[in-house]
């Protein structure tokens, strides 16, 4: 499991990739209490490329929503896919914390009426 | 993806409470697939538990434990027997799909 937080333009970028799991999950805690601590406005977290994530990965990042949220921050989980697509699903997070992105399978948009030859 | 998720928190479920507040402990796990059918035993030498006194999980206040016997209960069928061993049977059904044809010609 990688990730980055970087700062820009009052917005806090989160990024992880790979597996965030139950053993990988004690690298990333440390950081997000110091983000939560530092009080963010908005908090973008990039999950595009998150591969796995298992129940403790899952409580850490609703534990990061529900303590910005409480500090008058919001949080906006972008990019799920796949495995934690499903698990927040599961869980009914996608209800709330997904703000609309993914919220419901795709559905492709509806055929355009082929044009006949004459 | 199912199956693996589930056996993941079967097995982390050991590790952070069966075998909690102890150095090392084993866990002997088996797979057997047949015909559709895949079959994991996890026994473990830790604590054991009930299941049934595991509440569901309180979806409406975004909970942050207790989500993965929930996760092992969706995904698979899960039979649990405390003891020593303490035994978790995770079990599905699922389609098999046919193996990929050969290419003509074969190996030379």
């Amino acid at each position: 499991m990688k990730f980055a937080i970087s700062a820009t333009n009052g917005v806090t970028h989160l990024s992880i990739e790979g597996e965030l799991d139950a053993v990988s999950v004690s690298d990333l805690r440390p950081d997000l209490e110091k983000l939560v601590k530092s009080h963010p406005t908005l908090v973008e977290v990039d999950l595009s490329s998150l591969r796995m994530v298992d129940s403790s990965g899952v409580g850490a990042l609703v534990s990061l929503y529900k303590r910005v949220r409480a500090q008058g921050g919001s949080v906006v989980i972008k990019g799920l896919r796949d495995q934690p697509l499903a698990i927040f699903r599961l869980l009914r997070l996608d209800r709330v914390m997904l703000n609309g992105e993914a919220r419901t399978p795709p559905t492709p948009p509806p055929a355009k009426p082929s044009k006949s030859r004459h | 993806m199912q199956v693996v998720s589930a056996v993941g928190e079967a097995f982390n479920n050991i590790v952070l409470h069966g075998y909690a507040g102890r150095k090392e402990g084993s866990i002997d796990l088996r797979i057997q697939t047949h015909r559709g059918h895949i079959q994991i035993e996890l026994r473990d030498w830790g604590s054991g538990f009930d299941p049934t006194e595991v509440p569901a999980p309180a979806f409406d206040t975004l909970p942050e434990s207790g989500l993965g016997l929930f996760i092992m209960q969706s995904f698979m069928e899960m039979v649990y027997r405390a003891g020593r061993p303490n035994l978790l049977t995770l079990s599905k059904r699922y389609v098999e799909r046919p193996s990929a044809p050969r290419k003509a010609g074969g190996a030379t």
